[in-house]
């Protein structure tokens, strides 16, 4: 299997237009909004002064009313890795705080991710086997309630049950109060401790999905007449499910994982104020309750350079699922 | 315009699906617009003990405010209901308008507005909902609802779009080409009524997702502070320790409103699918 240039040279170029298209949006849609950010910001943060609004003007370039003069100032900027100062953690740059932060957010949103691919799967290979069996149904009636609840009630349920009436694990936070006493192996067991939680109401909540992408295509793909012909051909159960049902019933699903994956973030940034865990979604609580805006826009453009390189990963990885793509 | 009518259809105008999920949002329709006239009591009352259980007095029990939840509950009903048949319905208007233009044109129009569409699918739509909502001066319901509205067409766009392309290929397009019928009236007369079923099934979901969308932003402490909503309920819920003092009562009536309401218009959704299905056989594309 050989991917084709043309096919990784238009994913290339869709992926940075994206990441083109999502700087364009970080930059222009504070401005759009109308008044003057610089003005607005320095209203309603501590800082506030009319030489505050000055100062953030010039560092905004907003002295000069052109905006592709502004624009230009900001690109610069970008690529000098200059994100700004938080307000919040003055005078910390913002680049410094997301970096602090973004391990842990990658770190729960990457396992929950793989854990929920696999229970989903198994669950949904299980109930499109027989379909309308008890579990299927049951299956199906517990993925409808998961999709119609909102992420956080789930991190919170989790939370009633396993951190305060069975004090399994703790209620928040992502390391133990004395961890810097800890031995290297305690340290891991405290950050693995705490992150049991996090990661499976991270799961659960995108399991739902997963179930029901892969059980309906399942289910499709039993019925097609390559399948009918192995079955002719006389192949066992398990070689026509396992090497001709479910290669096919993937496909989609895994074209779903690309589409899911911002609905993970959005979920796990919730869900870490749920748990307090000190990921990139309890840096934008905080910045939006304390009017954090370079924050705001730096975690913006955090996710969106994450979900971009992620999903041009996958992209590049599906020739080899399925090669009918470089085809086109 | 084409009507099919098969036999399969003829017997009954609703499917169990469709009567089961119209009665759960008739039900929250009525709390929504009655229940304020028939709560137990006055929206953010506070003259109550905080923390007291649920007793005849108070169904659901007061929270840290001293304010009956119950009585929020229903108040929220509102807000939530609002929030998404307006949005929803802002949602699936933008949606219908790129989807449908975009699968009857080809080349450049339909590529332009798809290559749009998959930009925009890949920036996670929350994120830039708190672009949004943080750098607008004030934060009200109209707010909240437009955010929500303009930012969630994206998949239903896509899947008018592959609808349209596979009706586009129907007999009755062409006839209506012979006819003389322009573009315009091709697309509005003759497709659209036919897209109809889809579209309400992504009314449906786009619904759906705008009461989980306000929820979730009233989480990350976005939104208008002064109202009530199931969302705002949770939030306050979570942020005063409800886990703590052991309100079961505060925390999981919200998430089972919110839950049920879904649900109502999942089962809209699906029952109104299936009759479509039986009705214009199996196979239509949904992506």
């Amino acid at each position: 299997m050989k991917i084709q240039l043309s096919y990784v040279v238009r994913r290339v170029v869709f992926a940075i237009a994206t990441l083109i298209a999502a700087i364009i949006m970080n930059f222009l849609l504070p401005r759009l909004i109308g008044g003057d950010p610089a003005e607005m910001i320095a209203s309603q943060t501590a800082l506030g002064s009319a030489e505050v609004a000055e100062g953030l003007r010039k560092q905004f370039g907003l002295d000069n009313p052109s905006l592709i003069h502004q624009f230009g100032k900001y690109i610069t900027q970008l690529l000098q890795g200059n994100l700004g100062i938080s307000y919040f953690n003055y005078p910390v740059p913002v680049k410094d705080v997301l970096w602090n932060a973004l391990p842990w957010t990658l770190g729960t949103v990457v396992i929950a991710t793989l854990l929920s691919y696999a229970i989903g799967w198994l669950i949904g290979i299980k109930g499109a086997l027989k379909p309308g069996s008890w579990f299927d149904n049951s299956a199906l009636g517990v993925s409808f309630f998961i999709n119609s609840v909102p992420y956080f009630w789930i991190g919170i349920m989790l939370i009633v049950i396993f951190a305060y009436k069975l004090d399994w694990f703790p209620l928040g936070q992502a390391i133990s109060v004395d961890y810097d006493t800890l031995s290297p192996m305690g340290k891991v067991g405290s950050i693995v401790h705490h992150a049991v939680l996090p990661v499976l109401s991270l799961a659960l909540a995108s399991v739902a999905s997963h179930i029901l992408v892969l059980r309906n295509n399942l289910i499709r793909v039993l019925s097609e007449d390559y399948m009918v012909l192995a079955r002719a051909k006389g192949l066992s159960a398990r070689r026509r499910v396992f090497h001709y049902g479910i290669r096919n019933a993937f496909l989609p699903s895994f074209t779903g994982f690309m589409l899911s994956l911002g609905h993970v973030v959005g979920g796990a940034i919730t869900m870490e104020i749920v748990f307090s865990y000190p990921g990139i979604g309890m840096l934008i609580n905080n910045a939006i309750l304390n009017h954090d805006y370079p924050l705001i826009q730096g975690a913006f453009l955090v996710i969106a350079v994450s979900i971009i390189a992620v999903n041009l990963i996958a992209d590049l990885i599906y020739p080899f699922i399925d090669p009918r793509v470089n085809l086109n | 315009m084409k009507k099919v009518n098969l036999p399969l259809d003829g017997s009954r105008r609703w499917n169990g699906k469709q009567l089961a999920g119209g009665a759960i949002l008739a039900f929250f329709a009525a709390a929504a617009f009655i229940g304020p006239l028939i709560a137990p009591y006055p929206k953010n009352d506070i003259e109550f003990e905080a923390w007291l259980t649920p007793s005849m007095k108070h169904l659901l029990g007061t929270d840290s405010y001293g304010q009956d939840v119950f009585s929020q509950l229903i108040y929220g009903t509102q807000t939530s209901f609002l929030v998404g048949v307006i949005a929803g319905f802002i949602t699936t208007i933008i949606g219908v308008l790129v989807g449908l233009t975009a699968g009857f044109y080809r080349k450049w129009v339909s590529d332009a507005l798809m290559f749009i569409v998959d930009l925009l699918l890949i920036i996670p739509v929350i994120a830039l909902m708190i672009i949004l909502a943080s750098f607008l001066p004030s934060m009200g319901l109209t707010s909240i609802i437009l955010v929500i509205g303009l930012l969630s067409w994206l998949y239903m766009a896509r899947s008018i779009r592959s609808q349209t392309l596979s009706e586009k290929q129907r007999g009755y397009v062409e006839a209506a080409r012979v006819v003389g019928m322009s573009n315009f009236e091709i697309m509005t007369k003759e497709i659209l009524p036919n897209l109809f079923p889809i579209i309400a099934a992504n009314l449906v979901s786009v619904t759906t997702q705008a009461v989980l969308a306000e929820a979730g932003l009233s989480f990350l402490g976005i939104g208008d502070p002064r109202s009530v909503s199931w969302g705002t309920i949770l939030t306050l819920a979570h942020t005063n320790n409800a886990i703590m003092y052991d309100a079961w009562w505060w925390i999981i009536p919200p998430g089972i409103a919110i839950a049920l309401f879904c649900y109502g218009f999942v089962l809209l959704g699906n029952g109104t699918l299936e009759r479509f299905r039986a009705k214009r056989g199996a196979q239509q594309h949904f992506s």
